[in-house]
């Protein structure tokens, strides 16, 4: 029986080409040297909507047990939380 | 038993087992004295007892390794032992300088000790667990060689599995990093750092490695898995363990005088060391439960299902505790670290290897388990002594925290000896959890010696 | 049972996607070890920032971002590459397969060959482990995932020695896609390290 793990070309290939674009605006905002709790915000989206495409169709977990899903994406979503409240102490206050 | 060169591990089980009592032995007087300062004195002073009590255990774990290695690799390997003739002189002159250098230890003092073994033409000596007068360290190295030589070639010239690959790589690593003990820079910093490479790379890097192939081992033959299976998480664990292991020997060097940043290494990987002794445990499990065979000998599959609970408690959880920088800044040589010693060295190589003397000592005495009586007394034996570590362990945790607080943490700070009396009551309570201990261990020595209706060999 | 029932059922299991982790359960462990290693990492960098914040952001600009930038660049391609190998091989086209890994490959290199040209001119610089706490981190974190990608690439060139073998094939796939979990997750980790060490400031 062929499942179809790992999705087709095409969607791949649109993918790629959107993390492409995501990591063209990360570079962006670091050229322009932003900075700021949106800015931060802004690219903690970007870097999770990236992990996001590598963890569910890369990594093929959509389709694998809800656990797996679970532990990668809350293992992301924990990281930025903490980097996120790492900068807010950080801020000037 | 499937090849008769396996015989020659009952005597490194033997010689073990007996070691074994007489580290318990020296460790009951030890345990006293901290308590009653002047018991024995001077006959056995605190330090000779103390330097008798740590090198037993190494030698008779040793032992235990060597012993494990004549069994499995023939097995493993699908051949006859290289030689058995050699393993069985390895064994007597083993023995021999096991036991001339404790009685160095007992009847001479150290000094003297010193200068009639050549300290003067190469310092060696004075190093905790290092004692070793210098002739002896030749001797390990010399004893190590040819036994890796012995299996090595036992390895090539037959099959080779995982599990023998792992078992070797611990054992040559075991050997080469030794050979540090030879090294002795004027340089203090120098000296611990180099000293470490010893002591931490082999208890929590190449003795993890012989520990997973052993459990492996012992986990094939009892649950009847597929050896993939198997093989597949000892890699898994093996790698983790030397990445965890090998950068974690930074939190060593912390407060020796070593750059700053082995504070942020040492700490994120020695925190992580914990994770492939969990895996340990869950691997464990998971085999046993998947088990395909109901395995006569159910004691051997319970000191395994234990080596893997007690190793991730005693190796890594009691290793996590004081392992980040900011903790270790107070716990550092504290009642805390001699707490995680006693239960990381039990759980995890006391453990498996009487998880393997438990497996194969019945095989080597021609039956597939001992009678149910022996097993039973030998499953009480398991709880007397687990459950009197858990307190022994607990009891010098309390002390270690007392301790740290009155000599460290608190505002009017009191000195080291001061403190040490605050701190008696546990002491006394460890001592009794001890002596338990030694019961535990007496029952296990007398399981061997009950007889009744036992299993044949099954083919 | 009647007979519209039975063939309901039947057919249920082809509708409903079958629940599967893509590759070897071992190395899904080992995966989470990884990113727990990370994380621990990503944290501590973050908090120490949070106490040094000049001194940081200073360093930072220092930093190449072209290079970061570009560095992402190719690991993303390089996972793209190789999720056309897996599913070049699910399509029986084997020999596809291996020219996507070599394509990932050679994107893996120009990783190590940046990353290089990165660490030579931080080093004429005067960066080191014990120059900063900022260049600590830079150092640790960068090195601990460059040898991640060295290892992941030689995992890329056994899969390729597979795929050439004609190994792997539909409902035999596990040796390919567990040396592609490995990758992705050596992407995965960086996706979140660029921005951390390299942008936020």
């Amino acid at each position: 029986m062929h499942t179809d793990t790992h999705g087709n070309p095409t969607r791949a290939t649109i993918l790629w080409l959107l993390l492409i674009v995501a990591t063209v605006l990360t570079w962006a905002v670091g050229e322009r040297g932003s900075s700021g709790v949106l800015i931060v915000a802004f690219l903690a989206v970007l870097s999770i909507a990236k992990g996001s495409v590598i963890i569910l169709d890369f990594m093929a977990l959509r389709r694998a047990p809800l656990m797996w899903r679970v532990l990668t994406l809350g293992w992301m979503a924990l990281v930025w939380a903490l980097i996120g409240l790492a900068y807010w102490n950080g801020m000037p206050t | 038993m499937q090849y008769k060169s396996q015989a020659v591990a009952m005597p490194y089980f033997i010689a073990a087992i007996g070691l074994f009592v007489g580290q318990i032995i020296f460790g009951l007087i030890m345990g006293m004295q901290y308590v009653v300062g002047d018991f024995l004195f001077p006959e056995i002073p605190f330090n000779v007892a103390r330097m008798v009590h740590t090198n037993l255990l190494i030698v008779w774990l040793l032992f235990g390794f060597m012993g494990a290695a004549y069994y499995m690799v023939p097995e493993e390997s699908e051949t006859e032992l290289y030689s058995t003739k050699l393993a069985w002189i390895l064994f007597w002159v083993f023995l021999a300088a096991g036991a001339l250098t404790i009685l160095g230890y007992l009847f001479v003092p150290y000094a003297t000790l010193a200068e009639m073994t050549g300290n003067d033409l190469l310092a060696t000596m004075g190093r905790e667990f290092l004692e070793q007068p210098l002739p002896t360290k030749i001797g390990i190295v010399v004893v190590a060689l040819a036994f890796l030589f012995n299996i090595t070639m036992t390895v090539l010239k037959g099959r080779k599995t995982a599990i023998s690959v792992v078992l070797l790589l611990g054992l040559w690593g075991l050997a080469i990093f030794f050979l540090f003990s030879f090294y002795n820079p004027h340089n203090l910093v120098r000296d611990k750092l180099y000293w470490w490479f010893v002591v931490h790379l082999w208890v929590e890097g190449v003795w993890e490695l012989i520990l997973a192939a052993l459990l492996a081992f012992v986990l094939i033959k009892v649950t009847g898995v597929d050896r993939e299976v198997i093989e597949k998480w000892l890699y898994v664990i093996i790698t983790l363990a030397l990445v965890t292991g090998i950068i974690g020997t930074g939190h060593h060097f912390f407060w020796i005088g070593t750059p700053e940043y082995w504070q942020w290494w040492g700490s994120i990987f020695s925190a992580l060391e914990p994770v492939p002794f969990f895996a340990m445990t869950v691997f464990a499990f998971n085999m046993v439960n998947r088990r395909k065979r109901e395995h006569p000998n159910k004691a051997a599959v319970l000191w395994a299902l234990g080596t893997g609970v007690m190793a991730f408690l005693g190796a890594g959880v009691w290793g996590f505790l004081h392992t980040l920088a900011p903790v270790n800044y107070y716990t550092h040589g504290s009642q805390i670290t001699a707490a995680h010693g006693h239960m990381a060295f039990y759980g995890a190589y006391v453990m498996v290897v009487i998880t393997i003397i438990s497996y194969a000592m019945p095989l080597l005495r021609g039956r597939a388990a001992n009678s149910e009586k022996a097993q039973v007394l030998e499953m009480w034996s398991f709880w007397l002594m687990t459950i009197a570590m858990v307190f022994i362990t607990l009891f010098l945790t309390a002390a270690g925290i007392l301790q740290v607080w009155l000599q460290r943490v608190s505002d009017t700070p009191m000195s080291f000896m001061a403190a040490q009396d605050q701190v008696v009551l546990f002491y006394w309570m460890r001592e009794w959890a001890g002596v338990v201990f030694f019961i535990g261990l007496l029952t296990y020595l007398a399981s061997f010696f009950v007889k009744g209706e036992t299993k044949a060999v099954a083919n | 049972m009647n007979t519209a029932t039975t063939a309901a059922l039947s057919v249920a299991p082809a509708i409903t996607v079958e629940r599967r982790l893509a590759g070897d359960l071992a190395i899904w462990i080992f995966i989470l070890a990884e990113l727990l290693a990370f994380g621990v990492f990503f944290a501590a960098y973050a908090f120490t920032r949070a106490n040094h914040i000049e001194l940081f952001d200073a360093e930072q600009v220092a930093l190449h971002r072209d290079a970061g930038a570009l560095n992402t660049v190719l690991l993303l391609t390089a996972s793209y590459f190789v999720v056309r190998a897996v599913q070049a091989a699910e399509r029986l086209a084997s020999a596809a397969s291996a020219r996507w890994l070599l394509a990932a490959m050679v994107c893996g290199a120009g990783f190590v060959i940046v990353k290089l040209f990165e660490y030579s001119a931080a080093f004429e610089q005067g960066v080191s482990l014990s120059s900063s706490p900022f260049h600590m981190f830079y150092l640790s974190l960068t090195f601990f995932h460059f040898m991640h990608v060295i290892l992941g690439m030689v995992i890329l060139g056994a899969m390729w020695f597979g795929a050439r073998a004609g190994r792997y094939r539909p409902g035999d796939m596990n040796g390919l896609e567990t040396g592609a979990a490995y990758w992705h997750m050596v992407d995965l980790v960086w996706l979140i390290l660029f921005p951390l060490v390299y942008v936020i400031h």
